[in-house]
């Protein structure tokens, strides 16, 4: 019978060598997250102290744009792309061999570098002479819209982009999710008579939905982060009104106003650090 | 009826269908769009042909040939991109393998706290680090250096990585260290002939990870590098676009060059970071 | 050449402690078996002399001297582990010659050294293929190479035949067995089953709850077990045992239970009245014509082809009886039951230590 042990002598051994080697490796991590970790961290934190840049932040009406163009860019492009994610995790779970090819094909946009894409776009959509306008003109002899100039055009096409360079990703996430299903269930299912909406609803959103809410969640935290779907497209333009919360930062750098930018950035933690909190949680599970 | 189909299969393979041709139009278009562009002789590029009428390679000479001036410094952008995304790399392998092993194998002290430390930093979005960032590094006068870019890549990758090879670590048997010390392993040599060798699929993904992710970073360059011989050569494509008659057939064309090596990794290395980078979001 | 010895050992897992003061000595070149049911403490105590885990309180010596303090490569003991712990990415030479390259021995000695564990293991065809290729028991071998090739002290085994088929298992304990008549190393042995330590052990250390429940050769244990536990857990199939009460009368003992009398050979120190457990072993049992034995009813015959298990019934109480060849008794039959007085072994109700 095991008992409980009231006190226990407190034994001091010398720290023998593997606990000296362990604290010894962790010292080259630290030591990063302390020199280009804390102490920006801390700094920006500094330089962001004075209430006033608060007061010339909210005054600035860019700043109300940003906001609006983060919150709309965050909330419409990433739950549109999980949704067409799980859609497309169901396709790629399909077992035909033109799937595979497809398959093959659809990762390009993950393994190919954002910047000489998002350019190739930001040229398709040249008002004067990009690919788009030039078969519009074709087609209607009239001509096309000037996309990049309209701001609400403009914030949608780079949310596009977004969606594009960050798509098969999350499909294929949500895929080894799918395919960690037992297929047994499905069949068990079949026998049963369940129509494809029924298995759906029964055995593969039930599995997934813990997956598809982590994955929405860190989503969210990296599309915060898309500073080059909005900046290599529209350069945060027309009059700065397709700025978003990742690329106003840099703007306010160009106008030598530091201590704006850092307002900014604090501005924003109080709706991620929530988002991180429960990403946090949910992974260290 | 052709033998073997019914016509639910025929639906089904039409519906499959009608989602795979889209998902390969909308996936290829703004690719093939940049190939398009980088093989048109200026003037046609723009013309909205599905294939340029006269497909040429010259404007990929003009780029290997530095002949002209955004490009006067091409190759020592690209080896820039080389140097910046191989020293990343390197060095964050060197990084998190120790701090993995550390946590994970040796089970030090303060691990978990080490590792929450790493989780957290990698879920702060690198755009908001990146202003305090420039500034911190013209603190250490490291601005116009390239080991600013360096490091802070270091500093964006590691976490997840630490993370990753944590996950893996965690995987092999415990017996194995034991039997080891038991052998007369001293930590190191416990590092160097049981540990590594056993991790090298994971270490190959995490590496490839923090290259490729150096490889394509816009912005942390654009802040840290100002000199052009400085440059990555993902900063320097976007410095084309700050006049308004710049050659944006050659744009592309050094785009395609410089999208080819992360495409070309990805592609071998299709097993290694799928799973490397899946293993860590699905739990089994 | 090697003495091992546990002086008042403790060991707590945060409060919980698991190990209470265990002290015995092993006598160099005896192969000791550790044996108990899960989490006795026996691994434990292993891992405590391999120096895998933390000694809270006592000391273990090796050949006198105190080990407490030393790394585990100090301590000169070589393992081999349930689930072998093979090194996945050498080959078996390599496994086999891994602690000799940590030391930087010379390639020669490290040759002979490998050569000869591998000989005496039948590993010679083997040595250069991985251990994803081998089957268990060559795995085993391997395991058990890597510790020879050590030339230890003193040889630990941590459950070693666990992850083994049954057949293979009888075949691997022979083998161990061998090995130690030919080596004489100090062996500490871990197991859970009792056969395997009746079979391999100069003696067995019976181990229960984190206490010793007795130590002796297993002749001794088998004859002459200690107390309840030890009674249980040694023979299989396992001792019958139920209550009762011990009667004297004119100096003859007898113990009543059931609403019969049970034979009892000559008690040294019972008192009449006291209750008792009474325990007989299936072997020591045997069938007679119903008048002439304790009335019982057949339930199961169980042949197992050299020997029949048969379960009776008397009264409330179920008993289990082993005889060597066939019988025709069938299940629901009557029949007599015949005990060996002086192989019944009694034990006090509360507390279950031996009485005579």
């Amino acid at each position: 019978m095991a008992e409980a042990v009231a006190t226990l002598p407190k034994v001091r051994r010398p720290a023998n060598s593997w606990e000296i080697w362990g604290r010894l490796l962790v010292v080259p991590y630290l030591l990063i997250f302390v020199i280009f970790v804390v102490y920006p961290v801390g700094y920006g934190l500094y330089l962001a102290r004075d209430p006033q840049n608060y007061v010339r932040l909210f005054d600035d009406p860019i700043f109300f744009r940003t906001a609006i163009n983060t919150l709309v860019f965050v909330v419409v492009a990433v739950n549109l792309k999980m949704i067409i994610a799980l859609g497309l995790s169901g396709f790629f779970a399909q077992t035909r061999w033109w799937i595979n090819i497809v398959a093959l094909l659809f990762i390009l946009p993950w393994a190919v570098p954002s910047i000489p894409t998002i350019l190739s776009v930001r040229f398709m959509f040249n008002s004067e002479w990009g690919v788009i306008n030039t078969l519009i003109f074709k087609l209607t002899l009239k001509d096309g819209p000037n996309w990049l100039n309209d701001p609400t055009i403009a914030l949608g096409l780079s949310m596009m982009m977004h969606i594009w360079k960050s798509l098969p990703f999350w499909t294929l996430i949500l895929l080894a999710g799918r395919l960690a299903i037992p297929s047994e269930q499905y069949e068990a299912a079949s026998v049963d008579g369940a129509t494809r909406w029924q298995k759906f609803r029964f055995i593969t959103w039930p599995s997934m939905k813990g997956l598809y809410l982590t994955s929405t969640i860190l989503s969210m935290i990296f599309t915060l982060g898309d500073f080059n779907s909005v900046y290599l497209l529209t350069g945060g333009g027309p009059a700065d009104l397709t700025h978003v919360l990742a690329t106003l930062g840099i703007r306010y750098l160009r106008l030598d106003q530091i201590e704006l930018a850092m307002a900014s950035i604090v501005v924003a933690l109080p709706f991620v650090l929530p988002l991180v909190y429960v990403m946090m949680k949910r992974l260290s599970k | 009826m052709i033998k073997g189909w019914s016509l639910r299969k025929v639906s089904t393979e039409a519906q499959l269908l009608l989602v795979g041709i889209p998902v390969v139009l909308w996936t290829l278009i703004p690719v093939y769009h940049l190939f398009l562009f980088a093989i048109s002789p200026r003037d046609t590029a723009t013309s909205g042909r599905l294939w340029p009428k006269s497909p040429t390679m010259q404007n990929f000479e003009i780029v290997f040939g530095q002949k002209h001036f955004y490009l006067s410094h091409f190759w020592q952008q690209l080896g820039n991109s080389l140097l910046i995304a191989i020293a990343t790399g390197a060095l964050t392998l060197l990084v998190a393998t120790t701090a993995a092993f550390a946590i994970s194998r040796l089970k030090v002290r303060g691990g978990r706290t080490v590792m929450n430390l790493a989780l957290f930093t990698y879920f702060i979005p690198a755009a908001f680090l990146a202003v305090p960032m420039y500034k911190t590094m013209s603190n250490y006068g490291l601005l116009n250096n390239r080991w600013a870019m360096i490091l802070a890549m270091v500093t964006i990758a590691s976490p997840y990585c630490i993370w990753v090879l944590k996950q893996a670590s965690d995987k092999l048997p415990w017996e194995l260290d034991e039997a080891a010390r038991i052998d007369g392993a001293s930590p190191l040599q416990l590092f160097r002939l049981v540990y590594v060798p056993l991790m090298v699929p994971s270490l190959v993904a995490v590496g490839t990870y923090a290259l490729l992710l150096a490889w394509n970073e816009y912005l942390y360059g654009f802040l840290l590098l100002s000199k052009e011989t400085d440059l990555p050569l993902a900063v320097a494509l976007g410095n084309f676009l700050s006049a308004d008659d710049s050659p944006w057939e050659l744009l592309m064309a050094t785009g395609f060059i410089y999208a080819l090596p992360p495409a070309a990794i990805y592609y071998a290395f299709k097993r290694y970071m799928v799973s490397g980078l899946t293993a860590g979001a699905v739990k089994s | 050449m090697a003495s091992v010895s546990f002086d008042k050992i403790e060991k707590n897992f945060g409060k919980v402690k698991v190990l209470h003061g265990i002290s015995f000595d092993i006598a160099d070149g005896e192969f000791v078996v550790l044996v108990g049911p899960s989490g006795c403490g026996k691994s434990t105590l292993l891992r405590m002399l391999a120096g895998l885990e933390e000694i809270s309180g006592g000391d273990i010596s090796i050949d006198g001297k105190v080990i407490n303090d030393l790394d585990s490569k100090d301590r000169d003991i070589a393992m081999v582990f349930q689930s072998y712990a093979l090194y996945p990415h050498m080959t078996v030479g390599e496994n086999m010659a891994f602690s000799l390259k940590l030391r930087k021995a010379e390639k020669a000695l490290t040759e002979e050294r490998v050569g000869k564990a591998a000989k005496i293991l039948n590993l010679h065809t083997l040595l250069d293929r991985y251990p994803r290729e081998l089957s268990g028991g060559q795995r085993q071998r391997v395991a058990m190479g890597r510790a020879i090739v050590r030339d230890p002290k003193v040889f630990l085994f941590d459950e070693p035949l666990s992850n083994l088929d049954a057949k293979l298992r009888v075949a691997m304990r022979a083998e161990i067995k061998a090995l130690h008549q030919r080596l004489k190393t100090t062996t500490v042995y871990v197991t859970h089953d009792q056969i395997e330590a009746m079979t391999m052990a100069d003696r067995i250390v019976v181990m229960h709850d984190g206490i010793i429940e007795q130590i002796g050769t297993p002749l001794e244990l088998f004859d002459r077990p200690g107390n309840l536990f030890v009674a249980q857990f040694i023979g299989s199939p396992a001792m019958n045992v139920f209550e009762g009460t011990l009667r004297s009368q004119q100096g003859r003992p007898w113990v009543e239970a059931d609403g019969q009398q049970w034979p009892v050979g000559p008690v040294a120190g019972g008192k009449d009245g006291q209750g008792v457990h009474y325990g007989i072993r299936p072997g020591d049992i045997s069938m007679v014509e119903p008048a002439q034995g304790i009335p019982a009813t057949v339930v199961v015959v169980e042949p197992t082809g050299a020997e029949t298990e048969i379960i009776l019934q008397v009264g409330e109480t179920m008993l289990t009886l082993v005889l060597h060849g066939r019988t025709d008794v069938k299940p629901d039959q009557a029949v007599g039951l015949q005990i060996a007085a002086e192989k019944v072994h009694l034990f006090e109700k509360s507390g279950g230590q031996r009485i005579g």
